[in-house]
């Protein structure tokens, strides 16, 4: 696996205070990477460090496999951005701040800016001054532009600030298929965990300036089964009849009364069925689910108090 | 570099500026020339010659350019930092030491040009309507005129000098008032200095305090993106 962008030990000092400290993180090409983390946790930085508007303090950035530095300009015309907040010439059209982009990244494809404004659904704007636009539509027009030069590389900063939840998805559609059509690596950041969900092939999760982990989607799906929670009175008795009745292996003992069936081909039914069946008094069952955003909790939570 | 600041021209709209700079041409050339009329109605006359009328004409459209390159300076740098538009600038894969030089150069060639352009205008004007209003007795003959020509141009660029001095006030605080008003004390300071005491004296602060400006505003400009490409965009 090939990766577009790599940093290594990434450190930003700000007035004596780290805000990115020897950050690590690997991005794979051609796949969706989700930055999360609480607000102030450094993504801006990072973003603006990979794009050169911050200089790092130490460590470094190797971007499309070559190092970046102060006068890296060549690799910019390979990204397209939006960082903090999408920033326009507030007032000339949309059209007109998409054809100036063009021109200042030297691609001369017109047609890429209606086809980039037909891709975020913005239509009819052409007489309308950025000013008076939305955030939402602010946002994107931001998207339009970053990907009018078909860029192989997206940053984009909390793309989905703004939108309303139907706009949400068709950027989230939106942007999986120019992961997956054009082939496009995208760098997200966001807050917002469901969304990160949704999206990303890999999550990287940042706070107080360190990147706590790297994961793929994959792996945490892996390790967040669902179980089903059983609570009885005499627990060896159950064990025995999920054994050898129902024939489980995938369960644990967590205590005296508790026990956790991760094995998802019975169902709850099956199991109380088989229990009472056996004379075993069942105090409660539920099904548990431990979702994305318990784990991140966690995750945080953990770290914040190490921190 | 052309390309760039041509791309600046359209972005910022600046041929919008036309007008103003007639505007500001007609404006001059009323004054002064109303200064002149009314003085000779009163039976005083304020000046005698072509020369003494554009010394006058000349202070104003070295003020009025001043103030209005400083406009222009505040629009073109201070405003896209003030915006943060700069970081989307900065995020082209361009020298970032060339955009700032294409912006310097267009404040620069505009305050030239614009002085230029005024001065001839205003000379043509007291040209032709001198015979038919009469500002002054002596008659304008073009050798007079020509021999202004060179002074012209050496003033001229002095000025596009000085016009970028508002830019070290304007940077500090990324404010529009500040550059705007530091031109405006630039502007009145220098041209009290041109126009008061006997003429020799005058002539040697016109070549000195200018020239030492003028290489200021030029080292302001250079310092104002040599560090450029080191330097966080805060």
């Amino acid at each position: 696996m090939t990766y577009i962008l790599r940093t290594n030990q990434l450190t930003k000092v700000f007035q004596g205070k780290e805000v990115v400290s020897a950050v690590n993180m690997n991005v794979k090409k051609g796949e969706i990477y989700g930055f999360l983390g609480p607000n102030g946790a450094g993504k801006t930085t990072i973003m603006k460090m990979i794009t050169n508007l911050i200089k790092p303090t130490s460590g470094d950035i190797e971007i499309f496999g070559e190092k970046l530095t102060n006068t890296s300009y060549e690799v910019l015309k390979r990204m397209g951005t939006i960082i903090e907040y999408p920033i326009f010439y507030d007032k000339l059209t949309a059209r007109e701040n998409l054809y100036l982009h063009c021109e200042y990244m030297g691609y001369y494809d017109k047609k890429s800016i209606d086809h980039a404004l037909d891709l975020v659904k913005l239509h009819n704007v052409d007489d309308k001054k950025v000013k008076d636009f939305s955030l939402g539509m602010k946002q994107r027009l931001g998207i339009a532009r970053a990907i009018t030069t078909k860029p192989e590389l997206l940053i984009l900063d909390e793309p989905i600030n703004g939108l309303d939840p139907i706009g949400i998805k068709e950027l989230r559609d939106l942007f999986k298929m120019l992961c997956k059509e054009y082939g496009i690596t995208l760098l997200v950041s966001s807050h917002i965990l469901a969304e990160m969900e949704q999206m990303a092939d890999t999550i990287g999760v940042i706070q107080n300036g360190k990147l706590i982990k790297e994961v793929s989607m994959e792996n945490i799906n892996g390790e967040q089964t669902d179980y089903i929670e059983v609570t009885v009175q005499d627990i060896k008795k159950a064990a025995y009849i999920l054994d050898h009745h129902l024939g489980l292996n995938n369960y644990k003992i967590m205590n005296e009364k508790n026990i956790r069936i991760y094995e998802m081909t019975v169902t709850q039914q099956e199991i109380s069925k088989a229990l009472i069946l056996n004379d075993i008094e069942i105090e409660s069952i539920n099904k548990k689910h431990s979702s994305l955003e318990e784990y991140f909790m966690k995750l945080m939570n953990g770290e914040g108090i190490h921190a | 570099m052309v390309k760039l600041m041509k791309l600046e021209w359209k972005k910022n709209q600046l041929s919008s500026y036309f007008k103003g700079l007639i505007i500001c041409i007609v404006g001059i050339f009323a004054a002064v020339s109303l200064m002149a009329w009314g003085s000779k109605v009163e039976d005083d006359l304020m000046f005698t010659d072509y020369v003494e009328f554009m010394s006058l004409a000349n202070i104003f459209i070295r003020i009025v350019f001043i103030i209005f390159s400083s406009v222009i300076l505040s629009r073109l740098v201070i405003d896209e930092y003030r915006n943060k538009t700069i970081q989307l600038l900065f995020s082209y894969p361009l020298k970032r030491k060339k955009l700032m030089q294409a912006k310097l150069s267009i404040i620069f060639a505009f305050c030239f040009f614009s002085i230029i352009i005024s001065t001839f205008i205003i000379s043509m004007l007291v040209y032709f309507l001198n015979p038919i209003i009469g500002f002054f007795e002596t008659p304008v003959s073009l050798n007079v005129m020509i021999a202004t020509v060179p002074t012209t141009f050496i003033s001229a660029f002095m000025i596009a000098g000085v016009s970028l001095i508002p830019l070290y006030f304007g940077m500090r605080k990324k404010s529009t008032a500040t550059t705007i008003t530091s031109a405006v004390l630039i502007s009145f300071l220098i041209n009290g200095n041109v126009s008061s005491g006997g003429s020799q004296v005058s002539l040697f602060q016109f070549i000195g305090v200018p020239i030492t400006l003028c290489l200021l505003g030029l080292l302001i400009g250079y310092l104002s993106y040599h560090k450029v490409e080191k330097l966080d965009l805060a």
